[in-house]
């Protein structure tokens, strides 16, 4: 019983060495993936018949330039260890057959007790059909996870978020994302992460799914 | 009046006449004492190096309650539950077996969190004891800020990938929804490579209390001396009532027995050397004894003791390996770098820290043995040069 016991340690141990040596080979910042793909993509696209994984980062597709362009469309800088020239974005394409129906992408956002992760489904005019939290940590968390909160990201785009001050968290008064209501007064801080989420989000879709025009 | 001739002189310029022979012997033992002095520099240093990486390892024996999940990924995947608890008292039943060290208390706790993921999902905390748990993961290091400055506040300090995934800097606030609370954020971990990048780390007695568990704990954390057997403690350990002893004795074993397996390739190697040097040191010293037969005779005829003659051949033995010594010891000084590097590349696993440790110890220890070296490989010759006789030699002339 104690050999096997000691055994397990040792595999447990062998186990953690193993993981931390992939840790240090996943060194690259934090990427954004959905939990349960299957699933998620089931549940946003309920007409496709498959799904492509592909990734990106800003490093491969245009590098600093790309950046710079990313920051100016944002109206602010990136910041932190989830929004580095390197972040591995994942991206999913929805396939019903062989046409491209739709795109799923997160994005990390900081939040205010801890990271936020937002989720768009877009059709192929770049049009959100849905939003989703996959991760969110605060007291009104239950509020901002509703589905009447999500849908009023539905039908937006990034040509409407293009007026939306990210650091003022001010849209063009009368603007569809004026609109957007925060459900949850004290959670102030994730509501504003979560829109400036989705306009990077949409960016970044722009970006590498849609066709960066330049001058947009 | 001319100034007699000491012996000490006359045997300096027995050496200054064969230079070339007498530089050879000097660089071959001057590479004998390098290559000793940068063994035991190894030995030296590759031992405390290779202790450093033990201590680094913090605890090498973890006890838990029978049971209990003794690590973060485990329990996510009993999903937050079946955490064992033990008393706290058993701290004092475990300080006092022979062997113990230091010991760390750990209190974890899950909670589950509905808004990670579709169906939620369970965020772990470890409760840990401000003064000891540091002090045995001597070797984390901090990205920003550090450890608890309150051991009853409502502080975490989070691993690089918790801190990362979380998006964390110091000065930022975590909740723990079940329970309401709020914890500031006052350390974030350098990279370990261990399971505690991925670990929120909260002072024990604050943890005990949010969730009820006071005077509870739910593992130890034993750190082993060097000499202790560990195998034998550890099943000393399994005598305390419904705990399991989970053991990283296996990796402590190995670096323990890379440290005896490195004392043995050292001392072999440096018996080789020290042979070596022996043979060499008596073959010069015997070559130029035959060369000046008829000479030696000549000083013996002239009135020169069997102990005179023993003691200038073995005075020049000795200037040899004197001077040789300090070349060597210079050369391994000067070369310790350099031999640390090298060492470096061939090793399969070389530990943190320096490989080479040559230091002012070590340097007159090989100059001792240098010397004794010298007196031995000495011996036969002078004595074989106390023997020559005056008569037998000056007929040799000419021979």
């Amino acid at each position: 019983m104690r050999k096997t016991m000691r055994k397990a340690g040792s595999e447990v141990l062998a186990l953690i060495i193993c993981l931390g040596a992939s840790c240090w080979l996943l060194w690259a910042a934090v990427g954004c993936e959905l939990n349960d793909p299957d699933r998620d993509v089931r549940r946003f696209f309920p007409e496709s018949t498959g799904y492509k994984t592909m990734y990106a980062s800003v490093k491969q597709q245009g590098g600093e330039p790309r950046l710079a362009r990313i920051q100016i469309r944002l109206g602010d800088t990136f910041k932190g260890l989830y929004e580095t020239i390197d972040t591995p974005y994942s991206m999913y394409q929805i396939l019903r057959g062989t046409e491209i129906i739709g795109y799923i992408h997160g994005v990390n956002q900081k939040g205010q007790y801890g990271g936020i992760q937002v989720f768009l489904a877009l059709d192929r005019q770049g049009l959100i059909r849905h939003f989703y939290f996959q991760k969110v940590t605060n007291r009104s968390a239950k509020l901002l996870r509703d589905p009447a909160f999500a849908a009023q990201f539905v039908g937006l785009s990034l040509q409407d978020f293009d007026q939306y001050d990210v650091n003022a968290g001010s849209a063009k008064p009368g603007s569809r994302v004026a609109a957007i209501r925060n459900p949850a007064p004290d959670a102030e801080f994730d509501f504003r992460a979560a829109l400036r989420a989705t306009k990077k989000n949409l960016i970044l879709c722009d970006i590498f799914l849609l066709g960066d025009i330049p001058g947009k | 009046m001319t100034k007699p001739l000491s012996i000490y002189r006359i045997a300096f310029k027995n050496l200054q006449r064969k230079k070339a022979r007498s530089t050879l012997t000097l660089i071959g033992i001057g590479l004998s004492a390098w290559v000793l002095t940068s063994l035991f520099g190894f030995n030296q240093g590759y031992e405390t190096a290779l202790n450093k990486d033990i201590d680094n390892m913090g605890f090498q024996v973890l006890l838990t309650a029978k049971g209990c999940p003794y690590e973060a990924a485990t329990l996510m995947l009993k999903g937050g539950t079946g955490l064992r608890y033990m008393p706290e008292s058993v701290i004092s039943d475990v300080v006092r077996y022979p062997g113990i060290e230091k010991v760390t208390p750990m209190l974890m706790q899950a909670v589950f969190d509905p808004n990670k993921g579709e169906s939620g999902g369970i965020s772990a905390y470890l409760g840990v004891d401000p003064a000891s748990y540091p002090q045995l993961k001597a070797f984390l290091s901090f990205e920003q800020g550090s450890w608890f400055t309150d051991p009853l506040g409502y502080q975490a300090v989070m691993g690089y990938e918790a801190a990362e995934l979380e998006q964390r800097e110091i000065g930022d606030k975590i909740l723990i929804p079940e329970k309401n609370i709020e914890f500031t954020v006052v350390g974030v971990l350098k990279r370990s490579g261990t399971q505690d990048d991925g670990t929120i780390f909260i002072p024990i007695r604050t943890l005990q209390k949010e969730f009820g568990q006071q005077g509870k704990v739910t593992a130890l954390g034993i750190k082993v001396s060097k000499t202790a057997n560990i195998i034998e403690l550890e099943n000393k350990l399994y005598d305390l009532p419904d705990v399991q002893v989970v053991s990283m004795a296996q990796v402590r074993e190995t670096i323990m027995s890379l440290v005896s397996t490195a004392k043995v390739m050292v001392i072999s190697i440096a018996l080789i050397a020290i042979l070596i040097a022996i043979l060499g040191v008596i073959n010069t010293i015997l070559m130029s004894v035959f060369e000046r037969f008829q000479e030696i005779g000549i000083l013996k005829s002239m009135g020169a003791m069997p102990a005179d003659v023993f003691r200038m051949v073995w005075t020049e033995t000795v200037i040899l390996c004197l001077l040789g010594g300090m070349l060597g010891v210079g050369l391994a000084f000067g070369l310790a770098k350099i031999t640390d590097f090298l060492i470096r590349r061939l090793l399969p696993y070389a530990p943190t820290g320096s490989l080479v440790q040559v230091n002012l110890p070590l340097a007159l220890l090989i100059l001792v043995i240098v010397l004794g070296i010298g007196l031995i490989s000495g011996l036969y010759p002078a004595w074989w040069a106390a023997r020559v006789r005056p008569l037998e030699s000056i007929r040799s002339e000419g021979d």
